[in-house]
């Protein structure tokens, strides 16, 4: 449905994306994983023929998307990463806007906005003044309004920036819904749980360039461990601790040893080295790899601003 | 007292980081003192208007009437024009038929015609006419008390030819002559001086009434006494050209100059909410449907040249209900102008917004224009008050043709063929600044 080719997007001396190629099928939830600044925002806004490419070609069915064709983006959705909504208008009359600058008017746009409300859960707040919601009840919204027109791709920037549990999750509810009914998504988040919650297939991005793409049990054997081991640091742990490293890979973060052992060596071994120093097993928690673990591994742990 | 000096700090930090704020604390003060100050003369040595254009045609081959006429072109106030330009760029002295179509294109307000008949031996005393476009009323009551002033100055010579005429006429030449010398005569024998001079003095007019009107130990009301004495003497014909019928000339000219001035500052307000729409995301959801950037353009212009146009036109008729200014009368020229100046109004927001960085900046230079675009334009004094450089300055700016448009519908009732190069220098004005707006806008990250 969406192809993206060696996509090259600058901003006078900085390179926001560098050579992306991707491909997102028609029904597929795709989630875009990146830290800030890795090029998320930039590559959703030239899907959204908002900016233009420097390089590169990007197609919706076969047609390119440019700056310069606004009937093309029929087929889009957006959900910005603000609140773009006009705070003093009702939520009636935004999406009375946002429907009629698609095409919709008369009974066909009030039944949609019918539907959006109820599916966000604000058919009864149809009358206040956006500026009177929640910040949930705003990014609710802000996901109606892209959803009036019925796109074929839905690209969500972020949507749930700031957002109460309860509404996030009737955020998450309602894309499940609709990915189901076939539309298809493009999520941008630094979420892990975002990701590993809703995303058919994910795509982690970094510094413009697309450094991991597939499922996330696709991703997760990228690892190069399978499985990571965490105890307390302290004087008791000091001498495993010491011993560990010609096994594995060992960090420590915040008071905690984190070992991952070696593929060739057996985790019975471990176990056999702990009793032999006097270590109670209780010290011991085992968990399998996360996106999480993937994303720093393959991002980094330098805070990006 | 270490809290208090550290909030202290942290409020000098914030208004030295905040350019905006410095430059509405300081720099637009500073720019609206200078102004007011030109305008008053304030540092001058000699303070007053000055050029103030002014006609002038001397029908008279009277050598008093010369001195007028020198005395008139002495003084610094006025831009004394005395030569009409032929199509052929050749030139030769105005007349009277001159000045009318001259007032009415507005080459200048004010015209004193000396004619041939100045001193009559029908009648006595002076006989002058003035022609006058009193479209602002400040400068008008200038004119006036200027030309009072220097006509009574230099006057008493021809009052005394004008006595001299009458006599001549009642008891023939001859006997004039005889009575001449014999007074001059009794005035040397009883004071001293030159008989004959005395007499020649007497023959030319010459009373002395110069120096008495020029004061001396004359009582603290003296002068006004004099120059009572005089105006009764002197008989001037006034002509008003132009906006005889307007019941409100001072009303005119403020509710234009504050309208265009307050719509200004609206719209450049409404410009600068652009990086508000463009901060939220707005921007992006509006381009990110079936719609260009050209369209969200227009359409934003098209909204500020009909909110100006709703916000001139409430003006204008709060002007009619609170001074009669004459609105209904002139509605579809007003319409046309108002509209021409809500779009060049808009325009200016909209490149404001498109040369600022951000919403702060765009706010504080619209402050700074706007505040000194209606001091030098004309929105709160007229610009003919001001020193001749800054009144070359006012035509480069809005609030200029605009307040020029108003007065040209409102106070002279031009009509849409004589409204057209007002109306073409607006629109002029708004292609301009609009093709800066739309060059910068296509350059700018707003939009993305």
């Amino acid at each position: 449905m969406l192809l993206i080719q060696d996509v090259i997007k600058r901003y006078g001396a900085l390179t926001a994306l560098d050579g992306v190629s991707l491909e997102v099928k028609a029904g597929e939830f795709f989630g875009l994983l990146g830290p800030n600044g890795a090029g998320k925002s930039t590559l959703m806004s030239l899907v959204a023929g908002l900016r233009a490419a420097n390089a590169g070609t990007l197609t919706l069915d076969g047609a390119a998307i440019t700056t310069s064709d606004p009937a093309g983006r029929l087929a889009l959705g957006l959900v910005p990463q603000h609140i773009a909504l006009y705070e003093e208008l009702s939520a009636d009359q935004n999406l009375r806007i946002f429907g009629q600058l698609y095409g919709l008017h008369g009974a066909t746009l009030k039944e949609r906005i019918n539907e959006a409300l109820a599916a966000v859960q604000l058919a009864d707040r149809r009358k206040v003044q956006v500026k009177k919601f929640s910040g949930g009840m705003q990014r609710r919204l802000n996901l109606a309004a892209a959803l009036l027109h019925r796109p074929k791709l839905l690209l969500c920037d972020e949507p749930t920036v700031g957002v109460d549990p309860q509404s996030r999750n009737a955020i998450f509810e309602y894309l499940e819904r609709l990915n189901r009914g076939g539309l298809t998504i493009i999520y941008s988040t630094h979420y892990m749980e975002e990701a590993t919650r809703l995303c058919s297939r994910i795509g982690i991005i970094d510094h413009g360039r697309i450094l991991a793409l597939g499922t996330l049990d696709e991703l997760l054997t990228r690892l190069p461990f399978e499985e990571e081991i965490r105890f307390p640091a302290g004087p008791d742990t000091a001498p495993l601790a010491a011993r560990l490293p010609e096994q594995g890979e060992l960090t420590t973060l915040d008071g905690t040893h984190r070992f991952r052992p070696r593929p060739d060596w057996k985790l019975s071994a471990f176990y056999q080295l702990t009793e032999s120093l006097g270590l109670p097993a209780r010290l011991f928690t085992s968990q399998r790899p996360t996106l999480e673990a993937l994303f720093l591994h393959l991002t980094g742990r330098t805070i990006r601003e | 007292m270490r809290i208090i000096l550290t909030l202290l700090g942290k409020d000098f930090a914030n208004l030295r980081r905040n350019r905006a704020a410095l430059v509405l604390t300081f720099v637009v003060p500073m720019v609206i003192i200078y102004i007011v100050g030109l305008v008053f003369g304030l540092g001058r040595k000699d303070s007053g208007p000055t050029g103030i254009p002014f006609a002038l045609v001397n029908a008279s081959d009277n050598p008093a009437a010369a001195k007028l006429v020198a005395a008139l072109l002495a003084e610094k106030s006025f831009h004394v024009i005395t030569t009409f330009t032929n199509p052929d760029r050749t030139e030769r002295p105005l007349t009277e038929a001159d000045l009318r179509p001259l007032i009415r294109d507005r080459q200048f307000s004010y015209a004193l015609v000396i004619p041939s008949d100045v001193i009559s031996d029908d009648r006595l005393g002076l006989h002058l006419k003035i022609l006058s476009d009193p479209r602002n009323d400040i400068e008008s009551q200038i004119v006036n008390g200027l030309l009072q002033k220097t006509i009574f100055t230099s006057a008493p010579q021809l009052l005394g030819q004008s006595l001299q005429a009458r006599a001549k006429k009642f008891v023939g030449g001859p006997a004039l002559g005889r009575f001449n010398h014999d007074i001059a005569q009794a005035v040397a024998q009883a004071f001293g001086g030159d008989p004959a001079r005395i007499e020649r003095d007497m023959a030319q007019g010459d009373f002395g009434l110069a120096r008495a009107t020029a004061g001396g130990p004359a009582p603290a009301d003296g002068q006004t006494a004099n120059n009572d004495f005089l105006s009764k003497l002197v008989q001037i014909d006034t002509e008003q050209v132009v906006g005889r019928d307007v019941q409100s000339p001072a009303a005119t000219r403020i509710v234009g100059g504050y309208a265009v001035m307050f719509l200004l500052f609206a719209l450049s307000n409404s410009a600068a909410a652009f990086f508000d729409e463009q901060n939220a995301g707005l921007f992006q959801r509006l381009l990110a449907s079936p719609m260009s950037r050209a369209q969200l353009l227009w359409s934003r212009f098209l909204y500020g040249v009909l909110f100006g146009l709703g916000q001139l036109l409430a003006l204008f008729f709060a002007g009619h209900l609170l001074y009669g200014v004459d609105v209904f009368g002139h509605l579809g020229n007003l319409v046309l102008v108002c509209t021409c100046v809500a779009a060049a109004c808009t325009g200016f927001g909209m490149m404001l917004a498109a040369v600022a960085r951000t919403a702060e900046a765009a706010r504080s230079l619209a402050t700074l224009l706007v505040i000194t675009m209606s001091a030098c334009g004309g929105a709160w004094f007229p610009v003919s008050l001001m020193p001749e450089f800054m009144q070359h300055i006012a035509r480069f700016t809005l609030v200029y043709w605009a307040i020029e448009g108003f007065g040209a519908v409102l106070w002279a009732g031009d009509s849409l063929g004589q409204l057209l190069p007002i109306v073409g220098i607006l629109l002029g004005t708004t292609a301009a600044v609009m093709g800066i707006a739309v060059w910068r806008f296509n350059r700018s990250p707003l939009f993305e």
